[in-house]
């Protein structure tokens, strides 16, 4: 794992036009993107987005259909030790296996993985108050959520992939298990991608973004980058799309103003600007929801049309 | 991986355990009064003189007092035990894991998903092995007295001596892996797999079972028609063991006794060819199968 920090060119996961079909159906298509080492990614989209789909094929549960998945320079092939090894994953509802303890879930990592970390393990639901000798089906779902996380964590992989890790929680736990998902973050030998179909949950916490919907990626990048290249119009309602800077990605019409929200540079905006018009940051919010929001390509099977094409995000991955 | 095995099926083997050791309580108990009326009435000394015929009110007591308790009652549950035992065992095996989401756990730790199956196939079917081989020495051990007066050729103990009972054990289970995979709740594998499991069981033991080789003939002069003598020895050859197939006039058809291994062999062979078959479809499609969900 050391030898993956001593290059940083060398990205944390990177798919080149993945794709899978189920039946005549794709799940995910054309799914080219990169997650540098060290970030903390966000996947975000609408639930039947391809998410799962995607996460799977990364931590090798599932065969592409077409393209490949590799992490940390080296191609995966579904379903090998070699593959399963690279990833940590924590998957949706964290199931466990309920009549085991949390000491026999351990002894299963343990027994499943050659690089299990049974110190750290313990050492961690130690610090959290969760008893060795419990029943995984007496724990709380917050407990359940942390049990999940470690074993991901103990099984020493540099990629950590988490699908919807916090959806089943209450807020307090929610809150606890990013908090603590950030501690393990601040080790920067830890690569994180994180799904989610709620952007608030992430925001605080994500430095990197992957926008998913429809089966293709609507926007990826860096948090900071995309939100410096991105700023919420309002001008006039007559406005048409093409008198404003940039590339109009989402409008709302209200009676008097419409609000824009461009990608568009400073220099852009300062060229272009008019006076009466506002121009705010936007939020990683707003951000999404103007990406998700974005006409969808006609039918999953086709390819997406060219506005729809992830044309800046593989400007702001190959950065 | 033999660690994991061992934890989630440990319930079973201790069930499975504790249903051999209630069928060895019952043996001892019904085999004590057997073996003590046997040697009571000196049926020992009267078969091994003259195959029994020489001592026809002994053995039609001994007869009348055991055989119901022993071939009724005990052929109809033993019939479905087995596959009982292998449906219980085998259609959780995958279907559990699909059924509450835990195969995202066991396929992404560091063991391909068709080693984790290996293993646990392996062990499984090692421990269901051991299991029928230990039901077959005790109800062979219970029966030996009732073996003696009919042979092993008859249903009630040809099904649980020799192979064929572990058998029947491991193709119940094979299915139900296999319908496991496929239907990905257990309670409705464990149906699928049962039924068609009996459907073949019964097919083959009444209708193949007589003709897996080619009986021998013999002539015979029977008086006052020919049928079972004294006991289960056929009057038609005279010896206990054989099996009578046909009488067609004054030919009798029948499958000696001396056969009863070869044909174990064959129906065993049978049983565990259907198993393998199962099993190595599940291995196919597991290593094959791309999506889990819905």
């Amino acid at each position: 794992m050391t030898q993956h920090d001593a290059d940083a060119s060398v990205p944390a996961l990177r798919t080149d036009r993945l794709g899978r079909r189920y039946g005549k159906v794709w799940g995910l298509r054309d799914c080219t993107l990169e997650v540098p080492a060290g970030a903390v990614a966000a996947l975000v989209g609408p639930n039947g987005a391809g998410k799962t789909t995607l996460l799977e094929m990364i931590i090798g549960l599932l065969e592409p259909t077409e393209g490949q998945v590799s992490v940390f320079g080296e191609t995966s092939r579904a379903d090998t030790a070699e593959a399963l090894a690279r990833v940590g994953y924590v998957a949706q509802d964290h199931p466990l296996y309920r009549d085991f303890t949390v000491a026999d879930m351990f002894h299963l990592g343990r027994a499943m993985n050659p690089s299990w970390d049974q110190e750290l393990a313990e050492a961690r639901v130690d610090t959290l108050g969760i008893p060795l000798q419990r029943k995984v089906k007496r724990l709380s779902g917050g407990q359940q959520a942390q049990v999940s996380l470690t074993m991901a964590l103990a099984k020493r992989a540099p990629l950590l992939v988490l699908d919807e890790p916090v959806s089943s929680l209450d807020p307090v736990a929610r809150l606890e298990f990013m908090r603590d998902v950030m501690a393990s973050a601040a080790d920067a030998t830890l690569t994180f991608l994180i799904s989610s179909h709620v952007v608030s949950e992430l925001e605080r916490f994500c430095d990197w973004l992957i926008v998913l919907s429809h089966g293709h990626v609507q926007l990826a990048g860096s948090a900071d980058d995309l939100l410096d290249a991105h700023r919420l119009l309002t001008v006039p309602r007559a406005t048409p799309d093409a008198e404003l800077p940039g590339t109009a990605i989402h409008r709302a019409d209200s009676d008097r103003h419409s609000t824009v929200l461009v990608r568009a540079g400073a220099d852009q905006l300062a060229a272009q600007g008019h006076a009466g018009w506002q121009a705010d940051p936007v939020s990683f919010e707003q951000l999404v929801m103007a990406y998700l929001q974005r006409q969808a390509p006609a039918t999953d099977n086709d390819p997406p049309p060219a506005a729809a094409r992830p044309g800046p995000s593989t400007k702001a991955v190959t950065r | 991986m033999i660690w994991v095995s061992w934890r989630q099926h440990r319930g079973q083997a201790i069930g499975c355990l504790a249903l051999l050791a209630a069928l060895a309580v019952y043996a001892v108990i019904e085999s004590t009064s057997m073996r003590t009326a046997f040697s009571h009435d000196g049926l020992a000394a009267c078969l091994a003189r003259s195959q029994g015929t020489a001592c026809p009110a002994g053995v039609t007591a001994f007869m009348n007092e055991f055989s119901s308790a022993v071939n009724i009652a005990f052929w109809s549950v033993a019939l479905i035990v087995p596959g009982l035992i292998g449906v219980l065992v085998g259609a959780p095996l995958i279907a559990r894991e699909l059924e509450f989401g835990t195969w995202r756990l066991a396929w992404s730790q560091t063991v391909p998903r068709s080693r984790w199956l290996a293993v646990k196939l392996a062990l499984v079917t090692g421990g269901l092995i051991v299991l029928g081989a230990a039901m077959t020495a005790v109800i062979t051990w219970y029966r030996a007295p009732m073996d003696q007066l009919t042979g092993h050729f008859q249903h009630n103990s040809y099904d649980f001596e020799g192979l064929v009972l572990t058998a029947y054990i491991l193709c119940a289970f094979g299915f139900a892996v296999l319908a496991g995979l496929l239907i990905r709740r257990s309670v409705p594998a464990m149906i699928a797999a049962f039924v068609p499991w009996l459907a073949i069981r019964l097919i083959v033991e009444f209708v193949f079972r007589d003709h897996f080789l080619a009986p021998l003939t013999a002539k015979i002069n029977c008086t006052h028609g020919c049928g079972m003598g004294i006991g289960f020895v056929p009057q038609a050859t005279g010896r206990i063991g054989d099996l009578v197939v046909n009488i067609n006039g004054n030919i009798v058809s029948y499958q000696p006794a001396d056969r009863f291994w070869t044909f174990q062999f064959i129906e065993a062979g049978i049983f565990v060819a259907l198993a393998a078959a199962a099993l190595g479809a599940t291995i196919w499609l597991l290593h094959r199968r791309a999506t889990w969900t819905t």
